[in-house]
């Protein structure tokens, strides 16, 4: 793996773990600090004993809260590791101790993860703590209270625990929101990409094959040979295909599927148009995982033909059919209703980008009366990918 | 014969509407125009019968577009021509007077037979379907409901306001804040 690779797993563990980090880095410098003073400071019990112990509990606790930093019972590891550490200052039988900034490394992980008034409420309640450890301990001599340099010591030892908590909490909260603008920001810079990239299919690219296809057209009746209309009749499917195409990539830039299955899409749908209160629309039957461009075209196919029926058939109900088979999948809409109109205009705008679509993703699209005659029905009848198609 | 002004921002569909509009016999594309300014000038320039007007211009609105054209004396007949030309759009095309509504993607002769249609004065309009009807109805003003019917109907504005016993101008105005609020919104274009 290139250095640079490393380089870059280190320093995003580090971030994810930042506080962890500042924990480890401090709670050593503490025990190393601590256990100097004990060792060769000249007013401390010289206690190689609880030195030893001092240097085990920091690495075991290191351990224990890395282990647990997740879980949610973590709170009552870090109020247990803060009464140890307690415990090792009332060891050492002075309030003015040297485990003070071992001590202080116990609100880290509390101060950065709980909310910010509980941290806070976390920070007092250590001082709290160590105000009565400072009165349990020996070495509190009865002036304190009226000899101001021992005064100002204990406030000080009191006090920093409540600066630091707050500190770290603020600093926690200040993190979160700015990886929150970080995230949003992200997410509005690619949707306007999205949204210009749609813009500019359906306003430049789209006007263009409307053009091209529109000039074909005019073709038709200019005295074509049989070989020369086939020709032209494939040309315009295919232009009409390509609408069709920008029309589903379009939609899909403004309101992706996201790879989500077409079933489960349908349901919800159905779902949403039942509530109109037009029709009941039931949906049976599965399908299974198709490729994004023929789930997006399948699904848009069915959605039209769910408005279309809620929209014109006046029909009660409306079933979907969805079934995956060994010789293809199927997937039928059928209502009703009032079934289609007649004519020559019968078949719109929408009719004809649904057969787009249908060309576009090699699936057979039959739109007609239903069973009996009765309603509309449309089928549509897909290959499974990479068939024998 | 009939006097065609074409109005699309894309080049490419300006060009290719006269190149297909020229070749059909009984239709002369006059002039095209790009945008409301261009119109503007084109407009008293030609004179023509019938204005096909692309609905999305940008920076103009082709429904407020089609109700000064139809204002404007003699009025051209208007075909409103547009890449998302479904029945959603139909009710307000009907009440910004449009003759007709045509979508994009249709093939040559639609177009042909829908100007020619236009240009005898018929509407070549989809038929509205029942609950969009309902839908608009509920969504305009009470006392506006009159004029959406009568419109629906085909009703000439100078007959609804003599039916309502009000001057044109007020069921102008009526008229206005009736599209304003059945807007069709296409998403983020």
């Amino acid at each position: 793996m290139p250095r640079s690779a490393i380089d870059r797993n280190t320093l995003s563990a580090l971030r994810a773990h930042r506080w962890f980090a500042l924990l480890a880095t401090t709670r050593i410098l503490g025990a190393l600090l601590g256990v100097a003073l004990l060792l060769v400071h000249p007013v401390t019990h010289h206690d190689p004993l609880l030195a030893a112990v001092t240097l085990s509990w920091a690495a075991l606790s290191l351990l224990l809260l890395r282990f647990t930093e997740d879980v949610p019972w973590a709170p009552a590891v870090w109020a247990l590791d803060g009464f140890a550490a307690l415990g090792l200052v009332l060891a050492g039988d002075d309030w003015r101790s040297p485990f003070y900034v071992f001590a202080l490394t116990t609100l880290i992980l509390p101060a950065t993860s709980l909310p910010w008034r509980v941290a806070v409420a976390w920070g007092l309640s250590f001082s709290v703590f160590y105000g009565v450890v400072a009165l349990l301990t020996e070495k509190l001599p009865s002036d304190t209270l009226t000899n101001t340099i021992r005064l100002e010591t204990l406030a000080t030892h009191l006090f920093v625990p409540v600066v630091i908590t707050t500190t770290l909490a603020y600093s926690s909260v200040l993190l979160g929101r700015l990886r929150t603008a970080r995230a949003e920001s992200e997410r509005l810079a690619l949707q306007s990409e999205r949204q210009r990239i749609a813009w500019e299919l359906h306003d430049s690219a789209k006007q263009r094959v409307h053009a091209a296809h529109l000039m074909l057209s005019a073709l038709d009746h200019h005295g074509l040979d049989p070989q020369g209309h086939e020709l032209l009749e494939g040309a315009l499917s295919e232009l009409r295909a390509t609408t069709a195409d920008m029309e589903t990539s379009v939609a899909e830039l403004r309101t992706p599927l996201d790879g989500r299955p077409v079933d489960e899409l349908l349901r919800e749908r159905a779902a949403e148009l039942t509530l109109a209160g037009v029709a009941r629309i039931d949906v049976t039957g599965r399908l299974p995982v198709l490729p994004p461009l023929v789930a997006a075209h399948a699904y848009r196919i069915a959605a039209e033909a769910l408005t279309n029926a809620v929209r014109h058939a006046a029909c009660s109900t409306i079933t979907v059919t969805l079934a995956d088979a060994p010789e293809g999948m199927r997937l039928e809409i059928a209502d009703d209703g009032i079934g289609m109109p007649t004519g020559p205009r019968a078949g719109g705008h929408g009719l004809r980008s649904m057969h787009g679509r249908a060309e576009t993703i090699g699936a057979k699209l039959k739109i007609g009366p239903g069973p009996g005659g009765l309603g509309t029905s449309v089928a549509l009848a897909l290959p499974h990918p990479g068939g024998t198609s | 014969m009939i006097r065609l002004l074409i109005v699309d921002d894309h080049p490419a569909m300006r060009a290719g509407l006269t190149a297909v509009l020229r070749a059909e016999p009984g239709i002369i594309p006059l002039a095209t125009a790009s945008s409301e300014l261009d119109l503007e000038a084109t407009l008293n320039r030609t004179k023509p019968d019938v204005v096909l007007l692309d609905y999305h211009l940008p920076g103009a609105d082709g429904l407020k577009l089609c109700r000064r054209l139809k204002r404007s004396v003699p009025a051209p007949g208007v075909l409103l021509y547009s890449a998302y030309a479904d029945s959603s759009m139909v009710v307000p095309a009907i009440l910004a007077g449009a003759d007709g509504l045509l979508n994009k993607s249709a093939p040559a002769p639609e177009l042909y037979d829908a100007l020619r249609a236009v240009s005898r004065g018929d509407r070549v309009l989809p038929p509205v379907p029942r609950e969009l009807l309902e839908a608009a109805g509920q969504r305009v003003d009470q006392t506006d409901l009159p004029i959406l019917a009568m419109m629906v109907d085909g009703v000439p504005l100078g007959e609804i306001a003599e039916a309502l016993r009000e001057p044109v101008r007020d069921v102008s105005r009526r008229l206005d804040g009736m599209i304003e609020r059945l807007r069709v919104e296409i998403a983020a274009v």
